[in-house]
């Protein structure tokens, strides 16, 4: 097989950032900040363009580049490969743009901030972009475990601070007992396949109806990747890590590598599982549809009783996993499609509100809503930003998500599942609502203040108080510039045509399979398009109003009575800020799906 | 070796898994957390290699005349992916250890129910 120009970009996207990554890191003392902060921004950059033009290339016919020429024979892939596809490609392009914009951010928001930050920023990159490209399953576990280390240091990043650490501390304990299912799993197939290509293994495994190993290898494998992914009731570790973590490092847990769990899950749904499963794929839809709208109401309700705008925010990230979730558990190519949109759409807006309240706290050093009453009015831009993006979160035309909330909606009607679409819009509104309503109350000074304290008159040291023009723009411009970048997203037919088409791509197995293990590079066979109804976005409007109506509830100091709230309150008392319980919830919900895998077949 | 004992290997995956887990959810001490989940990892390893596992077979290294290519060995793509988890493993165990050292250092404690996080 001959590589083209662009089949090397495949390696060359892993490799520019580790190489940048371990240069960056014994120059720590030599080299001035700006420097440090030129290079993993232009490394970061570099990696952006690589990985669209990647993307752009995989729409023709798959990348797939095999690492030391070791090519299958007779449809055996004995070597290790990247294999592209527009949904891979895609995400590790959303992964290099917001860590590249969150490197921006960081320029003038730590006072002060060691090369290995930016050695860890680039090293998460690499281990992102691995994760998306690679089409060997042992070595997505390897980099999903590169992804959780270099997360867990960029966690603990305020190393002065012990609530930093007890934060890393709970998110490095969950994930990596959750990588070690995966790798069980992984284990389970590799014992019964004799493969680690998911194209083989789909192969093999097709040859007979999945029996009780599989299905042993499915919920291990599914179970490792929600934790990461923030399903309930694996996402404990979620909210404390956006607490404390820094917040360039929150954009990118929340705009991308939470969702890179659930694209896992899918990726090898489709890739391993799907030909073997059969009738039982109908109870693994049950399970994914009940556990997305779970954590789609409970997150967003748990947002809702937020009153630390990080915490809000993240609660907000386990909501939307939910809704990720329903529509991955479509199973087909028009729910992979709302998905694939809602995901790149959600990334860019909820990136953005974090970096609003980066700059919050920048500027105030809370992130109370109580103290902050009204104090936001003296920020008029990160204000207007802030609203777009919450009523953005609600699906307010013309930003990115209404175009996904519009394939989404359509996808469950299609299937007469719209109740479940009339659920996730009410986790939207209430969400939303959440969002809008410490906009309300901080940027507005609307509605009564919430307990809290006064603001705190010592200066934490994750932020520089200096009030510069260049420290305004750097931080507003990637604020500005990801919701305006998924406006164009969602205006531009191409792109959500695109993605349609990509996503019938992603859920045929048999395609995927001969790409990968063909001797010759075969193009992707042909789809048609589909437009999109426009009347559908009405149904945005009625969220956006719902969110609003929840927003001023809430501002107002509305509160459900005792009884009805009791139950809110004890699914918040469960997050008890403490691995011990997080890892005995998970060891439940491992039982649980179990359970049902079991008993539905 | 007979059919019962070629599944005690993977007995002992399960009871590793489980009693790390146990561990980790009863543990009161940093540290002994950080081994807890170094003892959920070594379920990985001793399943991983028992899948590899091949009775009356040599190590995969061919040396003719006396082992020609072909002959019955285990197999050693398992051994590279237990050697690349134990890296994993040293990696995480260390990056664990060393935030442990540093809330001692801030806080004075190890023990996991003195250093809840606090709710917003």
């Amino acid at each position: 097989m001959t590589y083209g120009f662009v089949h090397h970009l495949a390696p060359l996207a892993v490799a520019v950032p580790l190489i940048c990554a371990a240069a960056l890191m014994p120059l720590s003392r030599h080299l001035p900040r700006a420097a440090a902060d030129a290079i993993a921004t232009a490394a970061a950059l570099a990696v952006t363009a690589m990985c669209a033009a990647l993307t752009i290339a995989s729409t023709h016919a798959p990348i797939v580049y095999w690492m030391g020429g070791w090519v299958p024979r007779h449809a055996l892939a004995v070597g290790i490969g990247f294999v592209v596809d527009p949904i891979g490609g895609g995400l590790a392009t959303l992964a290099a743009l917001l860590v590249s914009s969150a490197l921006v951010f960081s320029w003038r928001y730590f006072d002060s901030v060691g090369t290995l930050f930016h050695t860890l920023m680039l090293a998460f990159l690499a281990a992102m972009c691995g994760f998306a490209l690679t089409g060997d399953l042992f070595n997505l576990f390897v980099w999903f475990e590169l992804m959780g280390v270099a997360a867990y240091a960029l966690t603990a990043q305020k190393i002065e601070e012990p609530e930093a650490i007890a934060g890393a501390i709970n998110f490095a304990i969950t994930n990596s007992a959750g990588a070690f299912c995966v790798l069980l799993g992984i284990g389970l197939l590799y014992g019964r396949t004799g493969a680690l290509n998911p194209a083989q293994i789909g192969t093999v495994l097709a040859q007979r109806p999945a029996d009780a190993l599989v299905i042993v290898a499915l919920l291990l494998i599914t179970c490792g990747f929600f934790v990461k992914g923030a399903v309930m009731p694996f996402h404990f570790w979620l909210d404390d890590a956006h607490a404390v973590a820094p917040t360039p490092v929150c954009v990118l847990f929340s705009g991308v590598m939470v969702q890179l769990g659930l694209y896992a899950v899918a990726r090898i749904y489709w890739t391993c599982f799907s030909p073997a499963l059969g009738t039982h794929a109908a109870a693994v839809q049950a399970l994914f549809i009940g556990v997305g709208i779970v954590t789609a109401l409970a997150g967003a309700s748990l947002a809702y009783s937020q009153s630390h705008l990080k915490r809000l925010l993240a609660f907000s990230t386990v909501s939307h996993s939910g809704m990720f979730v329903c529509a991955i558990a479509l199973f087909n190519a028009a729910g992979a499609a709302a998905a694939a949109l809602f995901i790149a759409a959600h990334g860019l807006i909820k990136s953005s509100l974090f970096m609003c309240a980066g700059i919050v706290l920048n500027r105030f050093k809370s992130m109370d809503e109580g103290a902050l009453h009204g104090r936001g009015r003296s920020l008029p831009v990160t204000r207007a930003v802030y609203f777009a993006g919450a009523l953005g979160l609600a699906g307010l035309p013309p930003l990115g998500i209404s175009a996904a909330k519009v394939l989404f909606d359509a996808s469950f009607e299609r299937q007469a599942m719209l109740w479940i679409a009339a659920v996730v819009a009410l986790a939207s509104a209430i969400d939303a609502g959440a969002v809008l309503r410490f906009g309300l109350r901080v940027f507005a000074g609307i509605g009564v203040r919430a307990p809290g304290g006064p603001l705190p008159q010592t200066q934490p040291t994750e932020t520089r108080s200096r009030n510069a023009l260049s420290e305004k723009l750097t931080m507003l411009a990637p604020a500005i510039a990801l919701p305006a970048i998924s406006i164009w997203l969602a205006l531009s037919g191409t792109f959500v045509h695109g993605v349609e088409r990509a996503a019938r791509l992603f859920t045929d197995q048999p395609a995927y399979a001969a790409a990968t293990l063909a001797h010759r590079v075969q193009p992707w066979p042909g789809t048609a398009g589909e437009a999109l109804d426009p009347s559908a976005y009405a149904i945005n409007l009625a969220v956006c109003a719902g969110a609003l109506l929840f927003a001023l509830a809430g501002a107002f100091g509305f509160r459900l009575p005792g009884p009805l709230r009791a139950p809110f309150m004890a699914i918040r008392r469960l997050h008890s800020g403490i691995y011990v319980d997080y890892i005995a919830y998970m060891m439940f919900g491992i039982g649980a799906y179990g359970v049902w895998l079991i008993l539905a077949r | 070796m007979s059919g019962a004992l070629l599944y005690l290997p993977y007995a002992v995956a399960v009871w590793l898994f489980l009693a790390g887990a146990y561990g980790l959810v009863r543990s009161r001490h940093l540290v002994h957390s950080v081994l807890c989940l170094a003892v959920v990892q070594s379920s990985t390893y001793v399943l991983l290699l028992s899948i590899g596992f091949l009775a009356k077979a040599g190590a995969p290294i061919f040396n003719p005349p006396q082992v020609p290519p072909g002959s019955r060995s285990v197999d050693p793509v398992v051994q590279a992916l237990t050697l690349t988890d134990i890296v994993v493993g040293a990696t995480v165990t260390s990056l664990l250890l060393a935030m442990t050292i540093q809330i001692h250092r801030r806080k004075g404690t190890v023990d996991p129910h003195h250093l809840r996080l606090t709710r917003g």
